[in-house]
């Protein structure tokens, strides 16, 4: 279902006819095609982008002109979801998934290609309104089923989620599936809660052990983040504390020593994962991170 | 013993002329026969061919442009000149970077109209004068006529 052709720098640059400096400078200058990074921090393309470049190419009067070209004939996947969607084909959504797939990572499909669509049609609608229930639905079934053929965890890391958004209709609640879904596909175990609910949290942190804990939506008040975050504390000792999609409330709340997340899943992912691996990859204490909700942290007992 | 110069074919266009390859960004001749529309010398645009008299010359500046009057290509020079950069100009309308400054100018000679004839592959070089949008009292001299391929307006500037 999630497979994707990769090539290797060589491969795209003769695929296009050119060197693999020329490919690197067009990289530079324009920013197609985007590779992204092997394991051992290779470029990697996408045969999608690089075929669309090709065709382009042919039929350009200048490599903008064809990079204009090959995002648009990719950008059409968008709006093949959007149509869709709002025409409430779900079978058809899809497939439009399954050709985002075809050019794309499942990282970039769900980014460039599903949360635009999803933005585009939670504007149209708003956020109470049944068509927009329906494509919810839809983009949440399908996040979950991703989410279940995900590998399973190889990382040593486990990253606990408080879950503030309001219920499954809240985009922030798509993104935040989103983030779990990368999350567990770069290995880590994610375990998301509700923030509302705290009692027997101890148990679930003592099993869990987590590197980080994230705190995702803006939906519930901080007092009840900083509740759910005193006893997530209390629990587990400092941990490093990072916020995506949460917007201020207002209070007086202080934020020193928390992260604050990229507001792209995939972007937030790879910062979370920079700051659990965080220098010899053993876990982080950060000693400020759960002042963040109002709480003092006795800095001797956090180094005890 | 004197060696005879090799003979190479010669394209030429609808008037007799030859028809001569450059980079749409560097400006430059391909060297030899090269496998790929991409320029072998900058790598940042493709080769297009136009009348030798059309052609720039010297490392002139210039702008290619579509029968829909949007910008497709900026050379090096013309984006160092005009201070645009090609890959926020492409798209875009050519009266938003340059409008006719000859107010004597017959209507038949409209800036745009000749840009629209050449891209469509036909007519005769044309010569105007225009300026930058936003500038006043900086004018150019523009050859303007047809490239490609595929079809398009080559519009190159001189002071």
């Amino acid at each position: 279902m999630f497979s994707m052709r990769t090539l290797k720098t060589s491969e795209a640059a003769s695929l296009l006819n050119v060197s693999p400096n020329t490919l690197r400078a067009w990289e530079r200058r324009f920013g197609y095609p985007k590779p992204q990074r092997s394991a051992g921090r290779h470029r990697l393309y996408t045969h999608g982008e690089v075929a669309a470049l090709r065709d382009a190419l042919q039929q350009g009067l200048s490599i903008s002109s064809a990079v204009s070209r090959a995002r648009e004939a990719l950008s059409t996947d968008t709006h093949t979801l959007v149509g869709a969607l709002a025409g409430f084909e779900l079978d058809r959504a899809d497939s439009a998934m399954e050709s985002a797939l075809a050019l794309r990572s499942l990282e970039r499909s769900v980014e460039e290609v599903m949360l635009p669509a999803l933005d585009e049609l939670w504007e149209r609608y708003g956020i109470d309104s049944a068509p927009w229930a329906v494509v919810a639905r839809w983009a949440d079934g399908w996040l979950r089923r991703a989410q279940r053929l995900a590998p399973p965890p190889v990382r040593p890391h486990a990253i606990f989620v408080g879950d503030a958004t309001r219920n499954e209709r809240d985009p922030d609640a798509l993104a935040l599936r989103a983030f779990e879904l990368f999350c567990g596909r770069s290995g880590a175990r994610v375990v998301a809660l509700p923030i509302a609910g705290v009692s027997g949290i101890a148990d679930v942190v003592g099993s869990l052990s987590p590197d980080a804990v994230v705190i995702a939506g803006s939906h519930l008040p901080d007092d009840d983040v900083a509740l759910w975050a005193y006893r997530v504390r209390a629990a587990s000792g400092p941990l490093p504390v990072a916020l995506f999609r949460r917007a201020h409330h207002g209070t007086a709340v202080r934020t020193t020593g928390t992260r604050v997340l990229l507001d792209g899943p995939f972007r937030a992912q790879r910062q979370l994962l920079a700051l659990v691996d965080g220098g010899d990859g053993r876990r982080r204490h950060d000693v400020a991170a759960l002042s963040a909700f109002g709480y003092e942290v006795d800095r001797h007992e956090a180094h005890a | 013993m004197r060696r005879l110069r090799a003979l190479r074919p010669v394209e030429v266009d609808d008037r007799g002329l030859e028809l001569v390859s450059f980079c749409g960004h560097c400006a430059l001749a391909p060297v030899g026969r090269q496998p790929s529309r991409v320029c072998g010398h900058c790598g940042l645009g493709l080769v297009l061919r136009a009348a030798s008299d059309i052609a720039p010359r010297d490392g002139e500046p210039f702008l290619v442009i579509d029968a829909t009057l949007s910008v497709c290509a900026v050379s090096a020079g013309a984006e160092e000149l005009l201070g645009m950069d090609e890959t926020q100009a492409v798209n875009q309308h050519i009266a938003d970077f340059l409008v006719p400054a000859d107010a004597n100018a017959p209507s038949s000679d409209n800036l745009l109209a000749l840009l629209v004839a050449a891209a469509s592959g036909g007519g005769e070089p044309r010569t105007a004068v225009v300026r930058p949008r936003t500038e006043f009292g900086v004018r150019f001299r523009v050859r303007i006529g047809p490239c490609g391929p595929p079809h398009a307006a080559l519009l190159v500037l001189s002071a």
